[in-house]
């Protein structure tokens, strides 16, 4: 690979990074699931404290569900309806963005996402379905969250007041600033529910579900659209452009819809239907190091590095790549730009990625339960709790790092030679 | 005392950085606060800043921040990757203090 092709490529890699990490619908999403992040993790810790291995064969069936029934509401209230808070961050984002108050166009999209909500369960008025607020309602609280922020700002910038006879206080007439702007956005959402009430659809939920997002997660969670977003993920990161970033964006309201289709039935113990989720890919492919799986490459310095910038440079990187942090080893290694290192650095996540699912689909390992693991937890762990605390996702993380070592060794070889090589040669001169 | 701040994605990989500047800025005695952000928080935190330096990996970051850094009159540049993989504190360092004279 020549100098001009990788210009070339990064001439034409940069600009889509650019695009897609500053768009603004895109960018409010992003920080629309960073808001919610913290509370789907919290949500995370008590499905794992929850499902403890062996404590259902310890204590009586009784006791088991006792304690599973006192743990139930930590997820129920977070995980279970996670596209509340997304949506609430995206309005949020998205109306800072545009300067006006934040916390207004939180609430409502929110709002707006809760007037398309079905809002009546098997004959039952006056609920809202849980499932409708979580991995069902989540295209479509994303959508509703940008249209209803969008047309707030709208609203606001028309600055369409009330107009108060003289003598009433000033005060009084701003406290209607945000009602008219609120009331008209909020209408237009009534009416859009109002309509589709008269479809074969019933609701918009139902309508949004069935047209985009069953198509789109069913897309996602194959291997072919999995492994395009791995070696997406990877071109990125060669050019020193962080991955997840640009990539996720477009990716996660898909791996998280089939993330929390899992936890729901892994919380009613019935068979899990997806593979591919958030946590297949946060766990199995990022959480072995870092993108790219580094933490094989620093072990693989420790074992057969000879020269002193590649030994230097595992010690330096350990103690961050074993929490995911890989910074140094792309930078320092270099893996960007590195010719050499192309082939290892695009290949590994994609053997990992089919030995992964090959997996589970066989069922020697169990699919992801839909608990969201930190990304920064380190290997082992992270594939046993990411598979609803099975030791056999533990041992498939511990089986992956040996092949990827394995595809690794002869290129790091190769690189380590040379290094030594230069190192040697540095010396002799300076000798002479 | 003069404020740099690191930008990265979720401030992670900078704040390894960070932590070797600090060392280096104690041993010369310099007078500086450093810390690394997350690139939601960018914005916001550059109102303290006197310079602001973003982690190589995120350098598309650049272009969306040199507006608002411009009207604050905080000088703006991404890190050398080499450096940054190095996690080469007095390089970054020695680079965030010749942009802050640069822009005296």
């Amino acid at each position: 690979m020549n100098g001009k092709f990788m210009e070339m490529l990064e001439n034409f890699l940069l600009p889509i990074a650019d695009k897609l990490n500053n768009n603004r619908y895109l960018s409010a999403l992003r920080d629309g699931f960073m808001v919610a992040l913290p509370l789907i993790i919290f949500g995370s810790i008590f499905v794992v404290i929850a499902n403890f291995p062996f404590l259902d064969k310890m204590i009586s069936e009784e006791a088991y569900t006792a304690y599973q029934n006192a743990l139930g509401p930590a997820s129920a209230a977070t995980l279970s309806i996670m596209g509340m808070f997304v949506i609430v961050g995206i309005g949020y984002k998205l109306t800072e963005h545009y300067e006006g108050e934040a916390i207004y166009g939180g609430v409502v999209a929110l709002a707006a996402f809760l007037i398309l909500t079905p809002q009546v369960l098997e004959g039952v008025s006056g609920v809202i379905p849980t499932a409708s607020l979580g991995a069902e309602g989540m295209f479509l609280g994303i959508f509703t969250a940008f249209i209803s922020a969008e047309l707030y700002h709208f609203f606001v910038k028309k600055d369409w007041t009330i107009k108060m006879p003289a003598g009433v206080p000033g005060a009084v007439s701003r406290s209607f600033s945000a009602l008219i702007p609120i009331t008209l956005t909020l209408s237009v959402f009534l009416v859009i529910r109002i309509l589709f009430s008269y479809t074969n659809f019933e609701t918009l939920q139902n309508f949004i579900y069935t047209i985009i997002q069953q198509p789109l997660t069913e897309l996602g969670s194959g291997l072919p659209a999995t492994i395009i977003a791995v070696l997406l993920i990877q071109l990125f990161w060669f050019f020193g452009l962080h991955g997840q970033i640009i990539v996720n964006s477009v990716f996660d309201p898909i791996w998280y819809a089939l993330n929390d289709q899992n936890l729901s039935a892994f919380q009613a113990g019935n068979e899990l239907p997806n593979i591919v989720t958030k946590q297949f890919v946060d766990s199995f492919l990022v959480g072995m190091g870092g993108s790219g799986m580094t933490l094989a490459v620093i072990i693989l310095i420790f074992i057969i590095g000879r020269s002193r910038q590649l030994k230097e440079l595992g010690k330096l990187g350990a103690p961050a790549g074993i929490f995911n942090v890989n910074e140094p080893i792309i930078f320092g290694l270099p893996i960007i730009m590195n010719p050499l290192i192309i082939i290892p650095w695009l290949v590994a996540p994609v053997v990992v990625t089919v030995i992964t699912y090959v997996a589970m689909a066989t069922g020697l390992v169990p699919p992801p339960a839909g608990v969201i693991v930190p990304w920064t937890t380190p290997v082992i762990l992270n594939g046993f709790l990411a598979t609803g605390n099975a030791w056999q996702g533990g041992v498939l993380q511990a089986f992956n790092l040996l092949v990827v070592i394995a595809i690794w060794w002869p290129f790091l070889k190769i690189m380590d030679k040379s290094y030594y090589e230069k190192e040697k040669k540095a010396e002799t001169k300076k000798s002479t | 005392m003069k404020n740099i701040v690191l930008a990265c994605s979720a401030g992670m990989s900078t704040s390894l950085l960070v932590s070797k500047m600090e060392e280096i800025a104690t041993e010369k005695g310099l007078d500086v606060r450093i810390w690394a952000v997350a690139q939601d928080k960018v914005v916001k935190e550059m109102e303290q800043a006197d310079v602001l330096l973003i982690g190589p990996q995120m350098r598309f970051l650049k272009k969306k921040l040199s507006k608002a850094a411009e009207e604050l009159n905080v000088p703006i540049d991404v890190i050398d990757p080499i450096a940054y993989g190095r996690i080469d504190g007095e390089a970054v360092l020695t680079t965030a203090l010749e942009m802050l004279e640069g822009n005296k």
